[in-house]
């Protein structure tokens, strides 16, 4: 089932057609535009004959009739905060919303701000760098958001800039079957520091079809979070890229609890020698819920490492798919490349797919992957029963411990602790104040 | 306190207990020896309440209660303990908070509030150095990591601070070095009171030069075979199971 309908009719083009003219925007993003919607045009609706897209059923989406989003209130109630200081961005159906959103003074040269105007006021830091990013030139998706992205945050530090307040940005979907599309450019450049929290979260149904490029130069460290809270009628298909300089650390936690169809496209290219990279992931999926991350990691140069660490804990009839890429370049010599998937089922109707890939073309590196899946050791259960835990108690405590040790890696305090909350209630456990699991 | 009448077990359709009568009254302390294969273990996990053994028939009461209705959380919080053979790693569940939630869950049974916090510490500090247990180890996960006589001490400590009313040691000794097993076996003899039961599983008359019993039970294929007081021990560290191995299928396999 594609959707093939000739062009000159097709309601996506005419879509495209109208929300181009409508924009002020310098003729490079426009021309950005027109190329990324005739790459998506090439590119087609995905289906399950692509390998790429093999596990994901995007029938459900077909079958709507996603528009463009509309302005829209939202209950500053339910917008997520951090406790401290932050600067913090907040955009409602892709739109941004200044009311709602904090930025405190920055450094010399330093910018967040709103994407869209941002293309305005400082092309020249925009123009040679959005859509640069290489990884996901296949991506559907990420050719749609470069078409129709209308707002996003944009994030440049300029060489050694720190700051050390995270920039939360919030993007929440009001459903009425909006297709949004947000966008975030962060550029750290050489031996910048930042702390960045992605969170998604909505109402109703919707598309999110965001895209985040992340560029780092040389000795530049990211601490980047995305937390995934859609609504459970929304589809998030989303895409990160990241490029990294030499000696550069970069560390990205996904966590992805919202959605009833969620997959994230996530490439990363280690782009000079003596990068870091840790990619963390988790999913907690129940009921009819997928959850999906596609994953490349790309070594181009020499004494790269990295690590992908995901795990699933999946419930009910929820699945999930692991597809994760190691791709070492010839010449990436001393590559230290590391992956592991494991996943929980905790029902026997549960899925879990996990597809490890190695592409090595050095013959100096060490690569490793390691896959597990299974239900609740009941050797541990029973251990915890026999000392007077009650079962359900029991086992909430060993799912705790399963999806606490991605917790544990974010150094992000508030976060941490939002998020253990989260994972507490998920599992209706009383944790003792001040004495979570190690 | 313990009352096992006429036990019959099955595990996977084959009957390994084959009909067990013991009493265990407050403040004894009992022993069951037996070669390899005969029960032991068995008889521990039925009465601690591991699913996959079958009981076809008898019963086991716990102070007049039925324990075979009961599941073994309920057990654990009426006073039951067992220490395992095979204590399980837990990772991600710190030794300190298991503990508490452990406590907690007893006091909560038994309609108590959560136990105050500073109360709980002086506790576990108390009963740590019984055992001789360094505090690094309430940080880390449920034994993971633990060498096999850590494991076994981190029984022992768990049960000195739940404080059951009945212990069922489970091959507490397998594995110890004689340093080792003089800690473990101070841990038990410093718990003995005239409220306390305790059932002691070994393969070994070792342990029972620390912890002496005041009866000893020969288990051999699924049956007590004899039972006597703690010299019955000494005998079978001189005379081994052989004189009550006379089941042809054990002996077979014993000399294959």
């Amino acid at each position: 089932m594609t959707a093939a309908a000739p062009l000159f009719s097709d309601p996506r083009r005419q879509r495209f057609t109208e929300f181009v003219a409508n924009r002020r925007e310098p003729d490079a993003i426009i021309r950005l535009r027109r190329e990324a919607f005739d790459r998506f045009e090439t590119l087609g609706w995905p289906t399950r004959q692509q390998e790429a897209w093999r596990l994901t059923d995007l029938s459900a989406l077909q079958s709507i009739t996603f528009q463009q989003p509309a302005d829209a209130l939202v209950d500053v109630e339910t917008l997520p905060t951090l406790d401290g200081p932050t600067h913090r961005l907040v955009f409602v159906n892709g739109r941004f919303a200044p009311g709602l959103s904090r930025l405190p003074e920055l450094p010399d040269g330093a910018l967040i701000t709103s994407l869209g105007q941002a293309v305005t006021t400082h092309p020249e830091r925009i123009e040679p760098y959005l859509d640069r990013l290489p990884g996901l030139e296949q991506h559907p998706f990420a050719a749609l958001n470069t078409a129709f992205w209308e707002d996003g945050a944009f994030v440049h530090l300029p060489r050694g800039t720190v700051i050390k307040e995270p920039v939360h940005l919030v993007f929440y979907a009001a459903g009425g079957d909006a297709n949004v599309h947000p966008r975030l450019l962060l550029m750290l450049e050489d031996g910048a520091h930042a702390t960045v929290v992605v969170e998604y979260r909505g109402q109703g149904r919707y598309l999110n079809a965001p895209l985040a490029e992340l560029a780092l130069g040389s000795g530049a460290a990211l601490h980047y979070h995305q937390l995934q809270e859609e609504s459970p009628q929304a589809f998030h298909l989303g895409a990160v890229q990241v490029r990294q300089g030499r000696d550069s650390e970069a560390n990205l936690h996904l966590v992805s609890v919202g959605g009833q169809l969620a997959r994230v496209d996530l490439a990363v290219l280690l782009d000079g020698e003596g990068t870091r990279c840790a990619l963390n992931g988790l999913t907690l999926a129940r009921e009819q819920q997928y959850g999906d991350y596609h994953v490349r990691v790309e070594h181009a140069r020499p004494h790269g490492t990295s690590e992908q660490r995901f795990k699933s804990v999946l419930d009910g009839k929820a699945r999930s798919v692991f597809d994760g890429m190691i791709h070492v370049r010839p010449g990436a010599q001393k590559t230290d490349a590391r992956q592991t998937s494991r996943n929980l089922l905790l029902s026997k109707q549960a899925q879990a797919h996990s597809n490890p890939r190695l592409e090595i073309l050095a013959d100096d590196v060490k690569c490793g992957h390691g896959s597990s899946t299974g239900f609740l050791d009941p050797d541990a259960e029973f251990y915890l029963r026999a000392r007077g835990i009650p079962a359900t108690q029991a086992r909430a405590l060993l799912v705790h411990a399963f999806a606490n040790d991605h917790l544990n890696q974010i150094r992000l305090t508030p976060l941490r602790e939002r998020l253990a909350r989260l994972l507490a209630a998920r599992l209706a456990l009383d944790l003792v104040e001040g004495e979570s699991t190690p | 306190m313990l009352e096992i009448r006429n036990l019959h077990v099955t595990v996977e359709d084959r009957e390994i207990l084959k009909g067990i009568d013991l009493t265990i009254h407050p403040g004894e302390t009992h022993a069951i020896m037996g070669p390899n294969g005969s029960g032991k273990s068995t008889l521990a996990n039925v009465i601690a309440g591991r699913e996959g053994y079958t009981v076809t028939e008898g019963e086991i009461r716990f102070d007049g209660k039925n324990l075979l209705d009961m599941d073994p959380e309920t057990r654990a919080c009426e006073g039951l303990f067992l220490a395992f053979q095979y204590p399980v790693e837990i990772p991600g569940v710190a030794n300190l908070y298991f503990l508490k939630a452990a406590v907690n869950a007893i006091r909560k049974y038994r309609g108590e509030p959560p136990v105050d916090a500073m109360d709980f510490w002086d506790l576990v500090h108390e009963r740590m150095e019984l055992v001789k247990m360094d505090e690094s180890m309430l940080k880390r996960s449920v034994n993971e990591g633990f060498s096999g006589g850590e494991k076994k001490r981190n029984e022992v400590f768990q049960m000195a601070v739940l404080q059951p009313r009945f212990a069922v040691l489970d091959e507490t000794d397998s594995g110890l070095d004689i340093d080792a097993l003089k800690v473990v076996a101070d841990g038990v003899n410093a718990l003995r009171s005239p409220e306390r039961g305790f059932l002691v599983i070994t393969h070994y008359q070792r342990l029972l030069d620390y912890i002496v019993p005041g009866q000893v039970h020969v288990l051999v294929n699924g049956k007590i075979a004899r039972s006597g007081g703690k010299e019955l021990a000494l005998e079978l560290e001189e005379q081994g199971y052989a004189l009550y191995n006379e089941e042809p299928g054990r002996a077979r396999r014993a000399a294959a």
